[in-house]
């Protein structure tokens, strides 16, 4: 199903990050929230196992292995490193699950890339011996819409609710059928699903094609258009305004103006940078152009709720860089992954919604995708990135799933790295250790409540 | 004649070997099954004191045995009963003496989380360790404990239980049932634990309350907040575990009256008047509040923080900000909520009331069953 996106894909990284090209105008869009009460499920929680993180695992099909949940061990000076400590084998579905969140009332949430189950929770318990346990995977109903991405809990008018976003809509044969769920944050029960095609909206009206990133402050919500997820052709430059007392389409932005590949820019991940991540900040939105191999900046007006021309902050296409993807953050900086060449590129966060630079790359490997941030028993602050794009597989094998150039943004493995110097301390590369990809990591539980992707 | 002596010889050593085998064999004993919520966080039981069947129903036996103290009349029980949650319901304890406890019985609930110091004061570092404290205490129960040996060494149950558990009756293993005992009375199944499973949904005003509790206020951004969690974590409703971070001085007294607190432990002046932050599970049932048992209800509580609070040189300063209305006089400290906000808070503190565990038959007095079975 991904993999047509994924030829897409390979066809721009195959050309590689040529030089970037003149074209329309642009703009923007981003995401992420820290909650007093995700705060304070931080500070609740001592004796939390801050080395240990949760993955998502996919199994290759030509190496007889099955898609699972698993918890690990990732502190490097541990006898355990990169040791399962726990599997949890998931059902055979249609795609792999994809991303992981927690609520703010620590509830643990995926998303899916298929239609077999887009989205589902799972159940943590704790057992005799304060192991952790899953007890529960259960699918949820998403009322027909495929392809899950991310999830934002966000609060409109003092009512919390799950937003997540679709990229396949309700109708994976519609060239621009994709949603944003907006579900009850404590029964998982759809509220309201939010599209705008753009073949069926008027000439000039927002539209939403494949939601991918997600953000929101106060009562605007931003998300991206990214890539069709079967339909290669059908790639995303924009991002579109949610006026949250509505919750309808208000405004589409382009954030383009070059095609270092050849594809429109697909706007991934967003971050809607606001006073709760940087006090006093101007509020901006930042989006990360998947094929445009660009950051984007889109300043927001709060007064008058109106959003500034894009303006361009980054090009990766220049700079050696492509496959921009997650936007995490700690307390003093902002972390962007590239999956070209695989590095982690770290910001000033007091300077945001602009990027200056904090610090040298962390040289990850290819695929460079999700992340977590962590201490070691001893003390020392770890960070660890998940280095791979999608889990088709690899031709090499002989896997029908697989793409060559997917391959490329397939490294894996998990490598941590010394947060203040970036040097790598371990590496752990699950194709080889347990004959599966990785497709997520998130902190077992802690750490992972800071900012997420 | 030889081969006769080699005979005698390996008799005695097969003898003497089946009498220090017996005499030192480990009971064989089965690990106790639950689940807890995860959110509850991790918890460490310790490695010489692994959670047995067997010590859990010696322990549960222990626990509601009158034989415990001096005049057989007073049982860990009296003080922590389980249908008030593990408290008495008294301003403060009455044991054997007769006299006032210094002290408001301490509810004994998810005891494997929270601050790793027991007793208000948290003089004691281990369930272990504070399970003979009362025992011994010649007010509490005035026990000695040689005697209470003695007396259990007499018992054929006890031996059996005992043997069973631990292989022995000793100090330590009498500690140490006691303490796993109280590492079973995990409560986890009140309607806030089911809210924050999605198996219900809070009433409104239950929702406004947990919000408030959850929030400390900030004027600038009008968020409104009753600043329960600054002391009392999100899913444990506990003291935080980290040292001392589970002690607080909330404002009770003023220097001049001032209690010592956790300074009786480790005699830094700054921790004078610190109280442990207690768990507010099931708190509808554990009435009366505070150490000293000094407020009679909820809204006694409330009202302390909503501007009774008393100036000191330990008071939080968590405390000394907290205010829902801009501060305009220094003097003055008080959350300023508003009644229905008052309201809304302890409809939510209601929340953690555990039906389940309050009739809990794992956790009930044996000695009843026992008496109802005969």
């Amino acid at each position: 199903m991904n993999r047509v996106l994924l030829i897409g894909l390979a066809i721009m990284l195959f050309n590689g990050c040529s030089e970037a090209t003149k074209s329309s105008s642009t703009s923007t869009i981003a995401k992420t929230e820290v909650t007093s009460e995700q705060m304070s499920i931080e500070n609740s929680v001592v004796n939390i196992e801050e080395t240990q993180a949760i993955v998502l695992l996919s199994g290759l099909p030509t190496l007889g292995t099955a898609d699972s949940i698993a918890i690990i061990e990732i502190d490097p000076e541990s006898n355990n490193f990169g040791n399962i400590l726990y599997d949890y084998p998931l059902p055979k579905l249609d795609a792999p699950m994809h991303h992981m969140y927690y609520s703010p009332n620590g509830r643990l949430y995926a998303t899916g890339l298929g239609s077999q189950c887009s989205l589902a929770e799972i159940g943590l318990v704790r057992n005799a011996k304060a192991e952790p346990k899953i007890n529960k995977f259960e699918c949820l109903n998403t009322n027909g819409q495929n392809v899950g991405e991310d999830i934002m809990w966000h609060s409109v008018n003092g009512e919390l609710y799950m937003f997540v976003t679709f990229m396949g809509g309700s109708d994976l044969t519609q060239l621009d059928a994709g949603s944003v769920g907006v579900f009850n944050a404590q029964t998982n029960e759809v509220i309201k699903i939010i599209e705008a095609r753009k073949s069926q909206v008027a000439e000039g009206q927002p539209f939403i094609m494949f939601p991918h990133g997600i953000s929101a402050y106060g009562d605007r919500m931003v998300v991206t258009s990214a890539v069709h997820p079967t339909i290669a052709t059908e790639v995303g430059n924009t991002v579109t305004i949610i006026d949250l007392n509505t919750f309808e389409p208000i405004e589409t932005i382009v954030t383009e103006d070059s095609k270092p590949v050849g594809f429109p820019s697909s706007p991934v991940e967003v971050l809607f940078v606001r006073p709760s991540i940087v006090e006093g900040v101007e509020p901006a939105i930042l989006v990360n152009t998947m094929f445009g191999f660009e950051t984007w900046k889109i300043p927001y007006n709060e007064q008058t709720k109106t959003f500034s021309t894009p303006e361009k902050l980054y090009d990766g296409a220049t700079a050696g860089t492509g496959v921009p993807l997650e936007f995490y953050g700690n307390e003093d900086e902002l972390f962007i992954s590239h999956g070209v060449p695989g590095i982690v590129k770290r910001y000033d966060l007091k300077q945001l919604p602009n990027l200056v630079s904090s610090g040298e790359d962390i040289k990850a490997e290819s695929g460079a995708h999700h992340m977590i941030f962590y201490k070691t028993a001893s003390g020392r602050k770890l960070i660890a990135v998940q280095n791979n794009l999608l889990n088709l597989g690899d031709a090499k094998d002989n896997d029908p799933t697989d793409i060559d150039f997917i391959a490329k943004l397939n490294h894996h493995s998990l490598t941590v790295h010394d947060l203040a110097t970036g040097e790598r301390l371990g590496e752990i590369n699950f194709k080889e250790k347990y004959k599966k990809g990785i497709d997520n990591i998130e902190a077992l539980f802690g750490s992972g409540f800071t900012h997420h992707h | 004649m030889k081969t006769a002596n080699i005979v005698v010889v390996i008799a005695v050593i097969l003898i003497a070997s089946t009498i220090y085998y017996l005499n030192n064999k480990k009971p064989v004993t089965h690990l106790v099954e639950f689940t807890a919520p995860f959110v509850f966080g991790r918890f460490i039981i310790p490695p010489n004191n692994p959670l047995t069947m067997e010590s859990v129903l010696l322990g549960k036996r222990l626990f509601y045995d009158p034989l415990l103290s001096s005049n057989n009349q007073v049982s860990c029980a009296t003080c922590h009963k389980q249908s008030l949650a593990f408290t008495d319901g008294l301003k403060t304890s009455v044991g054997v003496s007769g006299i006032p406890l210094a002290f408001n019985s301490m509810s004994l609930v998810n005891l494997m989380w929270g601050p790793r110091h027991f007793f208000w004061n948290g003089r004691s570092s281990s369930l272990e360790d504070q399970a003979l404290q009362p025992i011994q205490h010649a007010d509490e129960m005035g026990r000695n404990i040689d005697e209470l040996i003695v007396d259990l060494k007499n018992n054929d149950t006890y031996i059996n239980l005992f043997m069973l558990a631990f292989g022995e009756i000793s100090a330590q293993s009498i500690a140490k049932a006691l303490a796993n005992f109280q590492r079973t009375l995990i409560s986890s199944n009140s309607r806030y634990d089911q809210y924050l499973r999605g198996e219900i949904t809070l009433s409104s005003q239950e929702e406004n309350g947990r919000k408030l509790f959850m929030a400390h206020p900030d004027t600038k951004v009008t968020l409104r907040g009753g600043n329960c969690i600054d002391c009392h974590s999100q899913f444990l409703t506990s003291g935080f575990s980290t040292v001392f971070d589970g002690f607080s001085n909330n404002g009770l007294d003023n220097d001049q009256t001032l209690k010592a607190g956790l300074f009786s432990l480790t005699k830094n002046e700054a921790h004078r008047g610190l109280f442990k932050a207690p768990t507010l599970r099931n708190i509808a049932v554990t009435s009366p509040y505070m150490h000293d048992g000094r407020f009679a209800t909820l809204e006694d509580v409330l009202a302390h923080y909503n501007g009774g609070i008393k100036r000191s040189k330990t008071l939080s300063p968590l405390i000394i900000e907290a205010d829902n209305i801009p501060k305009t006089q220094n003097d003055h400290i008080s959350l300023n909520l508003n009644d229905n906000e008052i309201t809304a808070i302890i409809a939510f503190l209601h929340t953690l009331t555990d039906e389940e565990f309050l009739a809990n038959s794992a956790f009930s007095n044996p000695f009843i069953a026992e008496n109802n079975n005969d």
